[in-house]
């Protein structure tokens, strides 16, 4: 069988680029997804997404995916309770004057975009969030169209929409290795044998793209770091905004549904680059050390039951920035993949503009300086407000 | 923080058993039930148990239940830990305990399961009514609490379980409207017990399944109609049935969160209930260091629980070196064997035969 | 209703001490050994929630603490099962009619 494209990888990545460029007039696309859609780092991510980064490409590039978030509905027609979005904002919190300066001035470069983040004194915290334990706490920033979409039926709507346009999807379908000729990929061998063609392959794999890049002889610096998140029991809508900092590590926030989902970095974190390394057991080091960090900022939560906790990959890089579009060694090979924990919420934009890429169109947002060559070029991208 | 050789869940009578026998041999013990008192089902039976002398037979449930856990708690080795639930378990053989208001880190070196099951559901109409309940919350009202929830039922399921508790509710002073079995024929219950509730007018209508209840909050009626062989509900034969509660006796399902939190195989064998871990014949799951007994390997009935929480106690204590069991384990083995030559084992039978043969499917 | 058992041919029914739990305010005895569920139930009460979404009526159903059918609002604490807590003297028992909220 011969394909125009063949996508590897049913994550938000894999189905939201399908779909864009299936809108774009791409030809044949095939998606090949090794268990199912979601199965990987966007069906245990934690659902949150927001525009209050501190680098000018990160600003920019989530100002625009919230907005692609905000009219998702209408675009891949559904609605948004099944988007599950809520805008409740995100409510960054400063524990030193040092995190309080930094955090406003990653606020002049979301102002400079468009955004309209708020930079809130502790009293104007308690005030608007009496909820919120603001001991340590020296100022926040908050900005009111950050918050929460479901990764689930995000993706899904992405998948449902592509298919609409003709996109064919294969769950349950391991890619084995990728094939090449003189330098040119020519397709994919399937782990049953069987093989696929395609003049272009894109490999949205997130933690396992480093094992499939591998088997054409490319190293992408690019590895699995195993992140916990546990979820409660819903209650009626307590709490607005995702309480997140950046020096503590800790993120919890409400979801429609009610429940409270929140995770916070490993103390140790692990990087693997082979799947056969990758472990997602819980621990109970993360549940104790969760559940005491959010007590104290949310001290209501004591009285809410902890439902599930599970682990997943964050698909990290040197910079924590994607690694996306074409590798100059192999003609016709693209990635995008190495989101550093915030994949879900790059994936609708980045599928928007590697798409426009693809297709020779001119991009909105250059996504050139994340080429998945810079690393052998030393040349980094710098993100200062990430999580762990 | 409660470090111990062996850590049992659940202390119905494979929890009790698996306790006694691991203590027995020298290890410690700690026993956690989410209850505030041991026995788990056995303290809902009122019946004398069939079976092997040693494991009670003879002996009501509730008079067992209190000669096991008296025995548990006189044991030094044993330590028990009523009200807490183990919420969370990790592969590195750390537990978490939790009660309404408090929680406790556990460390074990063997764990054996002993969690039992859950009740199954059927669909029929306004099946979340207040008055449809699981025939196990039946009993353990009336026979655990002293409390009738109601005072004309219809049981659906002729099981061991429906048939037993329809003899149950007549010696309580309840009405039992009949008991309905969609099969067409007797489900598992022994022939003398089903007879029995026969003789004391209580109809059995097989063929014949649940459409729907109804009432005005909770169960007022209930309506049911034969089916044909597709186990299609037959237009024309519903038949109305005035009770205020239909107590569900559908089957069983063990309750196996806590192996697939820990990686365990489960595998699903219907002769067994559904999924369940698989285990070796002293209950070692695939998770050496992790044991199963009782329902929670496979829904059988309280004597094969007992047997089997005795051999895999047994085998746990030998495994971590306290003394040598494995004869006591052969002959435990063997009495488990000529209990299960009843016809009524058989389907067991099968199901542990197809469960281990899934080890490398 | 007298929906306890007071004679019966094999079981002898051991009640603990008398206590006084509030139903909706509503004084309700009950006895140690109950548990919240068992003791509305002899009380007459059988609807114990609500459903979140259909608002439908919900009472007891597996009693063993697996099914989540009896949530209810114990001492203020709300996604209590009634069915494995044991009363109390003095003990608040009400409905809960959703989610769970903050007083």
């Amino acid at each position: 069988m011969t394909y125009d494209i063949i996508i590897v990888g049913g994550g938000i990545q894999g189905v939201a680029t399908a779909y864009e460029l299936a809108k774009r007039g791409a030809g044949k696309i095939l998606l090949l997804e090794k268990t199912f859609l979601t199965g990987g780092s966007t069906g245990s991510c934690a659902a949150g997404i927001r525009a209050q980064f501190g680098s000018p490409f990160n600003v920019k590039l989530m100002a625009r995916s919230l907005e692609i978030f905000e009219n998702m509905a209408k675009e891949l027609e559904c609605d948004n309770d099944y988007l599950e979005l809520w805008q409740g904002g995100y409510l960054v919190l400063a524990y030193s004057e040092a995190e309080f300066e930094g955090l406003k001035r990653n606020v002049e470069v979301q102002h400079t975009y468009g955004l309209k983040t708020n930079v809130l004194s502790v009293e104007e915290v308690k005030k608007a969030f009496p909820r919120v334990n603001v001991e340590g706490v020296y100022g926040a920033t908050y900005h009111d169209r950050d918050g929460h979409a479901d990764p689930f039926h995000v993706t899904f709507a992405y998948a449902e929409a592509g298919k609409r346009l003709g996109v064919e999807i294969r769950e349950w379908t391991p890619v084995d290795t990728l094939l090449t000729e003189n330098g040119k990929i020519t397709g994919v061998r399937l782990q049953d044998g069987s093989s696929v063609y395609a003049e272009r392959v894109l490999v949205c794999a997130g933690a396992w793209t480093t094992s499939l890049l591998k088997t054409v002889g490319i190293d992408l610096p690019l590895w699995g770091e195993k992140h916990e998140i546990l979820i409660t029991e819903p209650w009626e809508r307590l709490l607005g905004p995702m309480v997140i900092s950046f020096s503590r590590g800790y993120y919890i926030q409400q979801r429609p549904h009610g429940s409270f989902i929140m995770g916070i970095p490993p103390e140790d974190p692990r990087h693997w680059y082979r799947p056969d390394e990758f472990d997602f057991s819980s621990s109970i080091d993360f549940l104790l050390r969760m559940s005491s960090e959010a007590t104290n900022v949310l001290p209501f939560l004591k009285g809410v039951n902890v439902v599930r906790q599970w682990a997943g990959l964050y698909e990290m890089t040197p910079d924590h920035h994607h690694a996306i579009g074409p590798l100059e060694d192999i003609s016709g090979l693209w990635v995008a993949a190495g989101g550093s924990g915030h994949g879900f919420m790059f994936g609708p934009v980045m599928a928007e503009q590697l798409s426009k890429w693809m297709m020779g169109e001119p991009m909105d947002i250059d996504l050139r300086p994340l080429s998945p060559d810079r690393f052998k070029k030393g040349a980094l991208v710098i993100e200062p407000a990430v999580v762990g | 923080m409660i470090e111990t050789d062996v850590l049992v869940i659940g202390g119905g009578p494979a929890g009790m058993n698996a306790a006694l026998a691991s203590a027995q041999s020298g290890a410690h013990v700690l026993l956690v039930d989410k209850f505030q008192h041991l026995g788990g089902q056995l303290v809902k039976q009122t019946h004398k148990f069939f079976g092997w002398a040693e494991k009670g037979a003879g002996t009501r449930g509730f008079n067992l239940a209190k000669r096991l856990s008296e025995d548990v708690m006189n044991n030094d080795n044993v330590q028990i830990l009523l009200g807490y639930e183990v919420v969370g378990a990790y592969r590195d053989g750390t537990y978490l305990a939790a009660s309404w208001s408090d929680h406790i880190t556990i460390k074990a070196k063997k764990l054996i399961v002993c969690t039992g099951a859950a009740e199954r559901m059927i669909l029929f109409e306004n099946n979340d009514m207040p008055g449809v309940m699981g025939a196990g919350a039946v009993q353990t009202l009336m026979n655990e609490y002293g409390v009738l929830p109601a005072e004309r039922f219809l049981i659906v399921g002729s099981g061991n379980v429906g048939v037993i508790l329809a003899y149950q509710l007549l010696q309580a002073g309840a009405t039992v409207d009949a008991i309905v079995d969609v099969l067409p024929k007797l489900g598992g219950a022994y022939w003398v017990h089903a007879a029995k509730v026969q003789r004391l007018g209580v109809p059995l209508l097989l063929g014949r399944t649940v459409l729907g209840v109804y009432g005005n909050s909770r169960v007022e009626s209930a309506i049911t109609a034969k089916v044909d062989e597709k186990m299609q509900p037959i237009p024309g034969t519903e038949k109305r049935h005035d009770v205020d509660a239909v107590a569900l006796a559908v089957g069983l399902m063990p309750l196996t969160d806590i192996f697939q939190m820990m990686g365990v195989k489960t595998v699903y064998v219907p002769e067994l209930g559904g999924f369940v871990p698989w285990h070796d014949e002293c209950g070692r799951t695939t998770n050496k260091d992790i044991f199963v007994a009782g329902d929670a390997g496979g829904i059988e009935e309280a004597t094969t629980a007992s047997i089997g929480g005795t051999i895999a106690g047994l085998a746990a204590a030998n495994d971590l070196g306290y003394q040598d069991n494995m004869q006591a384990v052969k002959d435990n083995l063997e009495a488990l064997s000529i209990f299960r030559t009843s016809s009524l084992s058989k389907k067991v039978l099968e199901g542990i035969e197809r469960m281990r043969g899934e080890l490398n499917a | 209703m007298g929906r306890r058992i007071t004679v019966h041919p094999v079981i002898e029914f051991q009640k603990g001490a008398q206590v006084t739990i509030f139903y909706e305010g509503k004084p309700l005895p009950a006895y140690d050994g109950d548990t919240v569920a068992s003791a509305l139930i002899a009380n007459g009460i059988d609807v114990f929630r609500q459903s979140v979404n259909l608002h439908r009526p919900r009472g007891l159903f597996c009693a063993i603490g697996n099914c989540s059918s009896c949530l209810m609002i114990i001492d203020g604490v709300p996604n209590t099962r009634a069915c494995i807590t044991s009363v109390h003297e003095g003990m608040t028992v009400e409905q809960q009619l959703n989610k769970g909220m903050m007083p």
